[in-house]
């Protein structure tokens, strides 16, 4: 058993009974489940504290670099089968591919895309050379130069065009 | 929260919703029914919200997978919240870690306090978690994630066994019509997940997984995008619109359009786009001042009498500061009169009666060097104490002109000034010279004075003159405006109208100017090219073209340097017309002199036309012209008055409620490079045969939250029909209830015999490690033995 927490115990599993006991214990602090007792976690379980916290881009490397090396593996046995060329009705489990996180993401579209302005969202069949924005009609186009070069970047970068030059 | 609003019953607009204060969660489960039974326990790790719960309960307990571990502030107590709990303090959101980032999970220790909190709900007191526990994954979820959670559930919790599934596969399971017999369904799952939407196909009861794909757009990408839009739209609008509300937005207002380009031709009338559009109300305070911000809140509601107040207060301290500084100057002035009498005493008394070796000494002591720097001392403070006197007379007999002062004073005599050269001795010669120069420089002062005493009478004149030329013109004006006021008011008009177009095309070449390549720019380099032509012949004179080429050089100009050539001389600039070339070589866009000119007469002609004029409005004033919004921008984004606090705290969603749903069916639109839903499952079906294809189509399920986002069965519908041959029936359905159905679906399941064998026991988690799992037709693909 943790050794702390063991007086609480009694009074803790039951929320509602902090209500009447402690007149000023903030709505918070009858919340929170720090001082609750949890016993079913295992004291001598010590997470591995040195070990930091990955971010998304190192688990995408990490995954990226397994997805390669199973590649090769694959390769290497399907190589190894042709020369051996042993009797042709083995036929291998892993015919088919097993399906990983970054395999899965679905491919850029092929469809022609559609132009909407970037302002009104109606469709625009014009393109400000200027800021590279797209328009609706010529009001649109008259708020568009009146515009100041960093709105028209984050207008741009809603639609996903990072244009570091202009 | 405060909302002071009175909704306008014309328009749709809805006030922002109050926030929840949680209340205490019920309390926990007793556990006395779960003792020792092994009851398998459910947990359906979603993204934005965790649900748990015993296979037995008819309804899983959830919250937010959020968890803050916060510290009080007030009274320093350590404290960790769960979920709704987490928006009571305003402190612990900002500390708030989710386990999840998007899709992945991430966050070992956000997890385990998510983990206890739910298995502390659930009343466990036993030392370990003594129960087979079913957990959800990401479709293919990254092994990392998975092995967080293996070794949090094994070496922590000391489960028995563990077994992983797919959401979207066992929300369909909870939804296909069977009973009792193992699971034997064919369908399209289209799961829509807080951060991706996945399409799994399911053959015979088992997921397809790598025919499988997943779309990286999901209700949180929308959210974000919806705020992005919102905040484009109202760049400066009072409050700060939080990324929560941007999601109630979403939830409230937001929907698929099944036909989304004629939706937007007809929002080309403007009366439809104002009728299609949702208004949100923000808080705001009545009598605010716009620059202090509408709802800010700081409570600054200036009303007249504190106006006045404060300009009284102001006033005060300005009359103080002048009476201090008044009397400082007053005290400076006596101080040097007390210096000049000082001085002067001491010069009496020992110039008059000391030698001179006894006055040098006094000198010294007072700390002159000798009696020339005395002198000099003497002097200018007598003149510092006359021309304090003088101002001291000005500021109390409050006398404009300076120079009545002068008056009285003796008219400064130059006695040597006449008397001849040859009389003098030299230092006389050098006193009647700097009589001399006194004398010139006091004329010359007398002289300057009366000119400017003539010119003010002569303005004077001109002045009288001036407005008696305009009362007439004026006199002129209204006869013949009351004799004719068609004509009168036609012929104004007709002047502004000339006006108003010498206005613009001003602007159009001016807009033109910056273009590199226009008409305009290469007219202007001809000119300067023909200005600098190297042309022995003069073309002399005046200027005869337009373009008055002159000279043989620049002799101004545009940096060619000297440019005279030839011997011929230089005749630019002799002629005053030559100097209007400068007007249409000049790229700078400043107004000139001709824009304020024709500005002026302009507002006279307007003013005119506005007072005598029935029929001349505001409307037609050039201002309002220039500013006027077309109809279509108007409904799209209504400008409000000034110090209209409601309208300007409301945000108008027109065509937002359709274009950020799009997204789904094209990620493009967003700046994500993906294919959308109809694109991706044409891809998935193409992989498979005909047969399978009919059997798959005739089933498509759609499970997960966003899923109840209006309109999204018939828009798939629409966009999937014409992708295959008529005869195959297509049917789309949805999840009885999209957010609890995959945990009921696992419920169900874990009730089943087939449960027991799916589970990965500690064993071969011991084995295997954390990163494999036990793979049967729920779970992911990979990892799996």
């Amino acid at each position: 058993m943790p050794p702390k927490n063991l007086k609480r115990k009694a009074t803790a599993t039951d929320g509602t009974l902090k209500n009447t006991a402690c007149t000023s214990q903030t709505l918070a602090e009858q919340l929170s489940y720090l001082h609750l007792p949890r016993p079913f976690k295992n004291p001598e379980y010590t997470k591995n504290l040195n070990r930091r916290a990955k971010n998304l881009k190192n688990i995408m490397g990490q995954e990226r670099e397994r997805e390669r090396a199973e590649r090769e593996k694959r390769r290497l046995e399907k190589a190894e089968k042709d020369a051996m060329e042993v009797d042709g009705k083995e036929v291998t489990m892993e015919s088919e591919e097993i399906p990983t996180y970054l395999s899965i993401e679905a491919p850029p579209s092929v469809l022609p895309h559609k132009h909407y302005c970037d302002i009104t969202g109606l469709e625009a069949p014009y393109t400000d050379p200027v800021t590279g924005l797209r328009y609706h009609d010529k009001d649109v186009y008259a708020l568009i130069k009146e515009m100041s070069a960093s709105t028209a970047k984050e207008y741009l970068s809603a639609r996903g065009v990072n244009s570091i030059v202009k | 929260m405060d909302i002071d609003v009175q909704p306008s019953d014309d328009l749709a607009i809805t006030p922002l919703p109050f926030s929840i204060i949680p209340s205490i969660p019920p309390s926990p489960e007793d556990y006395t029914l779960h003792r020792s039974q092994h009851t398998p326990i459910i947990i359906d790790n979603g993204s934005t919200n965790l649900r748990w719960g015993f296979a037995t309960s008819s309804e899983p307990r959830y919250g937010p997978n959020i968890v803050a571990k916060y510290r009080e502030r007030k009274t320093n107590h350590p404290l960790m919240l769960f979920g709704d709990a987490v928006e009571v303090e305003s402190g612990a959101k900002t500390q708030a870690k989710t386990p999840w980032e998007g899709d992945v999970l991430l966050n070992f220790d956000a997890l385990e306090n998510a983990l206890d909190y739910a298995f502390v709900q659930l009343g466990i007191d036993t030392p370990t978690v003594d129960h087979p526990v079913l957990m959800t994954e990401r479709l293919c979820s990254p092994v990392h994630s998975r092995a967080l959670t293996s070794e949090l559930m094994f070496e922590q919790y000391s489960v028995p066994s563990l077994a992983y599934c797919v959401d979207g596969i066992m929300s369909f399971y909870q939804n296909s019509q069977f009973s009792g017999q193992p699971f034997v369904s064919d369908g399209l799952v289209i799961s829509f997940n807080t951060a991706s939407t996945s399409v799994i196909p399911i053959l015979n009861g088992r997921g397809v997984l790598n025919n499988a794909k997943r779309i990286p757009w999901g209700a949180s990408q929308a959210t974000d995008y919806l705020l992005k839009l919102i905040q484009m739209k109202y760049p400066n609008f009072p409050t700060r619109v939080s990324v929560a509300q941007a999601n109630w937005m979403f939830r409230t207002f937001c929907s698929v359009s099944t036909d989304y380009l004629s939706l937007l031709r007809s929002f080309e009338d403007p009366s439809i786009l104002r009728s299609h559009q949702k208004i949100i109300q923000f808080p705001f305070l009545l009598n605010s001042n716009p620059l202090t911000g509408g709802a800010a809140g700081n409570g600054d509601e200036k009303t007249e009498e504190e106006l006045a107040r404060i300009t009284e207060r102001r006033r005060e301290q300005g009359r103080k500061l002048q009476e201090i500084a008044a009397r400082n100057r007053i005290e400076k002035l006596q101080q040097k009169e007390s210096d000049l009498t000082y001085l002067l005493s001491l010069r009496d008394n020992y110039s008059s009666s000391a030698t001179k070796r006894e006055w040098d000494r006094k000198l010294r002591e007072e700390g002159f060097d000798d009696e020339e720097t005395f002198e000099d001392t003497l002097k200018k403070l007598e003149a510092d104490v006359k021309k304090g006197r003088k101002k001291e007379k000005e500021k109390e007999g409050g006398t404009v002109d300076g120079e009545d002062v002068d008056e009285p004073m003796e008219e400064p005599s130059f006695p040597l000034v006449d008397i001849p050269d040859a009389d003098l001795d030299p230092s006389s010669l050098a006193e009647k010279k700097k009589q001399k120069l006194l004398k010139a420089g006091y004329e010359a002062r007398l002289r300057a004075r009366k000119e400017r005493e003539l010119k003010a009478i002569k303005d004077r004149e001109e002045k009288a003159e001036r407005e008696k030329q305009r009362e007439l013109e004026e006199k002129l004006d209204s006869e013949a405006r009351e004799a004719d006021l068609e004509g009168w008011a036609r012929k104004l008009k007709g002047e502004q109208e000339a006006l108003m177009t010498r206005i613009k095309d001003r602007a159009k070449r001016r807009a033109a100017m910056s273009d590199r390549k226009s008409a305009a720019k290469q007219e202007r380099m001809k000119n300067i090219a023909n200005l600098a032509a190297a042309d022995e012949k003069m073309l002399g004179g005046s200027g005869t073209s337009k373009k008055g080429g002159k000279g043989t050089g620049k002799g101004v100009g545009k940096g060619t340097g000297k440019g005279r050539k030839g011997n011929a001389e230089d005749m630019f600039g002799a002629d005053d017309a030559d100097w209007a070339i400068y007007r249409k070589i000049n790229t700078t866009t400043t107004i000139s002199s001709d824009e304020e000119e024709d500005l002026a007469q302009l507002q006279q002609i307007e003013h005119k036309l506005l007072t005598h004029d029935p029929t001349f409005t505001n409307q037609h004033t050039h201002a309002s012209i220039v500013s006027q919004r077309s109809a279509l921008l108007n409904a799209f984004r209504p400008v409000y008055e000034e110090g209209d606090g409601a309208g300007n705290t409301r945000i108008h969603l027109t065509t937002e409620r359709w274009r950020v749903c799009e997204a789904w069916f094209s990620p493009s639109i967003a700046g994500v490079d993906s294919a959308g839903l109809g694109e991706v499952i044409q891809n998935i079906l193409s992989r498979f045969g005909e047969e399978e294809k009919g059997r798959l189509v005739k089933n498509i399920f759609l499970s997960g939250s966003p899923s109840q986002i209006p309109d999204i069965a018939p828009r798939l519908y629409s966009t999937l029909r014409p992708l295959f041959p008529v005869e195959m029936p297509i049917e789309i359905r949805s999840a009885n209830d999209p957010a609890l159905d995959a945990w009921r679906g696992m419920a169900k399941f874990a009730k089943t015999e087939e449960f027991a064998t799916v589970g990965m026991s500690k064993a071969e988690y011991e084995e295997m490690g954390g990163e494999r799992l036990k793979r049967w037709w729920g779970s992911n693909w990979n990892g799996g033995f």
